[in-house]
């Protein structure tokens, strides 16, 4: 098997050490750090695809994503010297679970899936204040808000952040998301966000789409 | 008679007390790693080919798992980052203390709520619960409809939507106002239909803790004969105002029940991990809220349902894991995929109240829909889970007869999960003036239970 190969596998495993141990080792023969880039994001896709089937479940996908990001501690400065970046590189997206919702496990499985996806993120948790996440988008210089809501009683906490964007004078500098059980493309619509994911992996993909067109 | 509080004050201490620890590591260095480790030590295994768990040691090796994952991993409080941990003395006494029975509700209308055993020839306590919200102007007649039904032994109300127009807003004055209004409408249309007295669970409307409080009355709110849940945050974990909750209901005096859903595919992982996790909800709920009754719902991560053979069979090993080893009243709360006026919603509820039924619990049905569209919930499906319920005592099914109904109607459905029918709402089902269903709507009733019969699903008449 090729340390490639050993390289997928040590990812999908969650492997951390053999992960950072066969980058160095990758780069050491010469291959360059944008084609070790193809490999761990294939790696990561992989493991998207099998907890969209539901083969693996969100442990598995998350010890995946930690050795995903300590890998790219290593891979990073080699992809800077190359003068490579990606696009997901360059973007932050800040998410947060609304004012009064103290749920949180769907916005970590988007924020995990982010992540694994190469996408520098900003959680500031569960039940955070409406203003309070628009000052910090600002402070984080955010390209995306990504804002969560499990309970109907909630979902006006995903429209009072737009209103205060709006308000501010601020509604272009950011692309809103918004996501969560009773949410829909029509509330998406009704609120003026930019974006509705109904699940993680639809999340990235809107995410992407977002960035591009901004 | 009630459950004791359990040494309410010194729990409350542990949880200002307690370990400091970040929420992160909480999950990765406790939560995660010790479920993976008991359901290793214990071998505990799903089988497919039981979705009703037939064999009492796989049930009392979920118990045992859960009692070491819960003692080893504690209780997370968010809003100081402290960890609650409980000893094994903890455990014996306040499951010891546990009366095993209640009464519910208040004079002619009370009825006894238990905790039932395993193949229970007692009848469960027949909640109705349609779990979601509706439109301000049918709330009202909603709960009528609810209550007319002659099986109903409690309700769980429907939830508003709306207050004066306005959508109401978590910790709002919108939610105040709604969450009393909430109250109103259920006690009006409980003395409207003759049962002054039914047992209520409310309010669902009231997220924040002074939105509970607000309601708390015996002249015009919920009352002391009446219960409310107090829940607990993925996984194991609470806050100031969750443990406020459960508080202000003890020295308010009324029944409470913890709400927990263990999530199958999330931090438990699979069937085994949300079984044992969703068994620990009930000592977590004893011990830190002194619940007197755990109200169950696991779930499946992606669909939002238990109606499926994995979750099917996590909710016959954690109500059989909790009636074999304790005498904590449980209640089961079916989550469907599909929606009212669809057959498959009435197989769902029909292989769920059989799973629930002689594993020892009490029934809480039924959540259309994924619990996900407004005014997709009527009493006709609550109807068909109390009488499957009635009819599995009646009967005397045993697991193993379960087993194979439940499996016969699994394989009515399982394949259409992912693609699950959101069917009809509320006031396309039902007669709203008159809070009584339409005729097309009762004549596919009928025909649903003779399709039911036919597979052999228990009727008690």
């Amino acid at each position: 098997m090729s340390l490639t190969n050993d390289l997928n596998s040590a990812v999908k495993e969650g492997n951390i050490d053999e992960s950072a141990n066969l980058v160095e080792k990758i780069l050491a023969q010469g291959t360059s750090a944008s084609e070790v880039l193809d490999v761990l994001t294939g790696a990561i896709r992989e493991v998207g695809d099998a907890f969209e089937r539901f083969d693996i479940f969100l442990p598995e996908m998350m010890m995946a994503a930690d050795a995903m990001i300590e890998v790219m501690k290593v891979l990073d400065p080699a992809l800077k010297e190359e003068g490579k970046g990606t696009i997901e590189s360059s973007a932050k997206i800040l998410m947060a679970s609304v004012k009064g919702d103290i749920h949180e496990i769907g916005k970590n499985i988007v924020i995990t899936m982010l992540t694994a996806n190469g996408y520098a993120i900003f959680d500031m948790g569960a039940d955070v204040d409406s203003l309070e996440i628009v000052k910090i988008a600002e402070r984080e210089k955010a390209n995306v808000i990504g804002l969560s809501a499990l309970m109907t009683t909630t979902m006006p906490g995903q429209k009072e952040v737009i209103d205060i964007l709006n308000d501010m004078g601020l509604r272009d500098r950011f692309k809103v998301i918004i996501g969560g059980s009773p949410t829909s493309q029509e509330w998406a619509r009704e609120i003026g966000a930019d974006g509705w994911a109904k699940d993680a992996s639809e999340a990235v993909k809107v995410v992407e789409k977002l960035i591009r067109e901004s | 008679m009630g459950t004791p509080p359990y040494r309410i004050w010194e729990i409350l201490n542990r949880s200002e007390a307690g370990k400091f620890m970040e929420e992160k590591e909480f999950v990765r260095k406790r939560l995660i790693p010790e479920l993976r480790r008991v359901v290793k030590k214990y071998n505990i295994k799903y089988d497919p080919a039981y979705p009703v768990n037939v064999d009492d040691s796989v049930a009392d090796s979920v118990w045992n798992a859960a009692v070491e994952a819960f003692l080893s991993i504690g209780v997370y409080n968010k809003s100081n980052h402290r960890v609650i941990e409980f000893t094994e003395e903890d455990i014996k006494e306040a499951f010891l203390s546990l009366p095993g029975e209640y009464m519910f509700g208040a004079g002619k209308d009370a009825r006894p709520f238990i905790a039932r055993k395993v193949e229970d020839p007692r009848p469960p306590f027949m909640l109705f619960s349609p779990d979601i919200t509706y439109d301000e102007r049918d709330h009202f007649m909603v709960c009528v409809a609810f209550l007319k039904e002659p099986l109903l032994d409690g309700l769980c109300a429907p939830i508003l939507e709306h207050f004066f127009g306005t959508k109401i807003n978590s910790h709002s004055p919108s939610e105040l106002g709604g969450s009393l209004m909430h109250a109103m409408n259920l006690l009006e249309a409980a003395r409207l239909v003759g049962r002054p007295g039914i047992h209520l669970v409310a309010v669902g409307t009231a997220e924040a803790d002074s939105s509970q409080i607000h309601v708390s009355s015996n002249e015009y709110g919920i009352r002391t004969t009446d219960s409310r849940l107090v829940a607990s945050t993925t996984e194991l974990e609470t806050n100031n105002e969750l443990l406020n909750k459960g508080l202000h209901y003890h020295q308010f005096g009324c029944y409470s029940g913890n709400l927990a859903g263990a999530i199958y595919g999330g931090y438990a992982g699979g069937a085994e991990g949300t079984a044992v996790l969703q068994t620990a909800y009930h000592i977590m709920g004893n011990l830190l809220y002194s619940s007197h009754y755990e109200q169950n719902f696991p779930f499946h991560l992606k669909y939002g349902s238990n109606t499926g053979r994995e979750l099917l069979w996590v909710v016959s090993v954690y109500c059989q894991a909790i009636a074999r080893n304790t005498k904590m009243p449980q209640t089961s709360n079916g989550f469907a995929n599909a929606g009212p006026g669809t057959e498959m919603l009435y197989y769902e509820t029909a292989a769920h109240s059989i799973a629930s039924t002689v594993s020892g619990a009490n029934l809480w049905e039924m959540a259309p829909a994924r619990n996900k569209y407004p005014n997709r919930g009527t009493p006709l499906e609550c109807k068909l889970a109390a009488e499957v319920g009635y009819g599995t005592v009646l009967s005397s099914l045993t697991r193993r007869d379960a087993n194979s109904i439940v499996d016969k109607l699994l394989k009515q459905y399982e394949k259409d999960i992912p693609e699950a029918p959101i069917g009809k709402t509320f006031r396309e089902m039902y007669e709203v003036e008159k809070a009584v269903p339409k005729k097309e709507a009762l004549e596919q009733y009928k025909d649903v239970v003779k399709e039911l019969k036919d597979l052999g699903v228990p009727f008690p008449y």
